[in-house]
């Protein structure tokens, strides 16, 4: 009898040190570039696109013959997501500018932020808090001479437990004076996963 | 006796393949080529890597302004490798340019085969590449 209560205890206090006692998960920081955990797209495919299609477009020959030596003003599109997944396209957008305007090739405007311009001019004109002498007048930007766009799509299949995802970023940027496309370039993702036999 | 020696050295065998299998090491194959001077410096940190892919050649030159690294790798094995790569660039004064901005990308490697990577500096100030290739469980 004594001996079976022993042996119960013993089993408990085993079980719960196995389950644990702590109630907040563990939580550690991970390199940027980690392995893949599932079959979506995840931020280091989007950190590697990035940085391929900047390289891409940055050594690109036509893009040397489109440029002549200037500094081609460029405004970067929203990417269309074409996939059934969330993704912010708007960051990704905002990275890829911020590799191509550190590269130094382009200067940048930016069209999303237009309506945040002609508030501060307004209010710099009317509200007369500022010297009019040093208020900025609208119609003094540059204009956009090049603009870059893309899409994102995907093709996924499943058969049995294996779920394979294809996803392809492709990019265009075109001549606004010309309409020419002066670069295209796309990135191919292919992801597999397989779901357990047992389990949820 | 003996019985009790026996479990103490499964356990031990046990707690030592424990051990083994949370260490993961993360050195692998540097390659450092300097354009100004063209001269490049391979380290091999890793023994396993060493013996499963070799650093053929290194050429580079110049698109746009930027400086361009070409390095052909070769696998020394008969099965698929699978494995990380990162290209990183610096300038004169040895500063590294943009460090969050260049990325581990996927190198899958056939048996014997030889593979060819390249990078384009992410500035025109970029003068020294380093690559660094590692194996795909040293990936978190």
């Amino acid at each position: 009898m004594k001996y079976g209560m022993f042996a119960m205890t013993g089993v408990a206090a085993a079980a719960m040190m196995m389950g644990g006692c702590a109630s907040t998960p563990e939580v550690r920081e991970v390199a940027l570039d980690r392995a893949p955990i599932t079959s979506k797209l995840e931020p280091q495919d989007v950190r590697r696109t990035v940085e391929k299609m900047t390289e891409s477009l940055l050594s690109a020959p036509g893009v040397r013959e489109a440029v002549g030596g200037t500094r081609p003003v460029l405004d970067v599109e929203p990417l269309k997501n074409r996939t059934t997944q969330h993704v912010d396209m708007v960051s990704v957008t905002d990275s890829l500018r911020m590799q191509l305007l550190r590269s130094g090739m382009f200067r940048f405007v930016d069209k999303s932020t237009s309506g945040t311009d002609i508030e501060f001019m307004d209010a710099q004109a009317n509200l007369g808090l500022t010297d009019q002498k040093k208020a900025i007048k609208p119609g003094q930007q540059s204009a956009a001479q090049m603009y870059l766009t893309g899409a994102l799509t995907e093709i996924k299949n499943q058969v049995g437990r294996t779920v394979d995802q294809y996803y392809k970023f492709s990019m265009t940027l075109k001549d606004l004076r010309t309409g020419e496309l002066v670069w295209a370039d796309e990135q191919e993702i292919r992801k597999e996963s397989v779901k357990p036999r047992m389990g949820f | 006796m003996k019985q009790t020696n026996k479990l103490l050295s499964v356990v031990l065998l046990t707690a030592g393949l424990a051990a083994l299998t949370g260490c993961v090491e993360t050195a692998g194959t540097v390659v450092t080529t300097d354009h100004t001077t063209g001269s490049t410096l391979v380290l091999e940190d890793s023994t396993r890597l060493k013996d499963q892919i070799q650093v053929l050649s290194v050429n580079y030159d110049e698109v746009n302004g930027l400086k361009r690294v070409h390095i052909t790798l070769q696998s020394a094995k008969h099965r698929r490798l699978r494995l990380n790569y990162r290209i990183s660039w610096f300038d004169a004064n040895g500063m590294e340019i943009d460090p969050d901005t260049k990325t581990y990308r996927n190198l899958l490697v056939e048996g014997r085969d030889t593979v060819t990577v390249t990078g384009v500096a992410n500035s025109a100030a970029g003068v020294k590449s380093k690559l660094r290739v590692r194996g795909l469980e040293a990936a978190d």
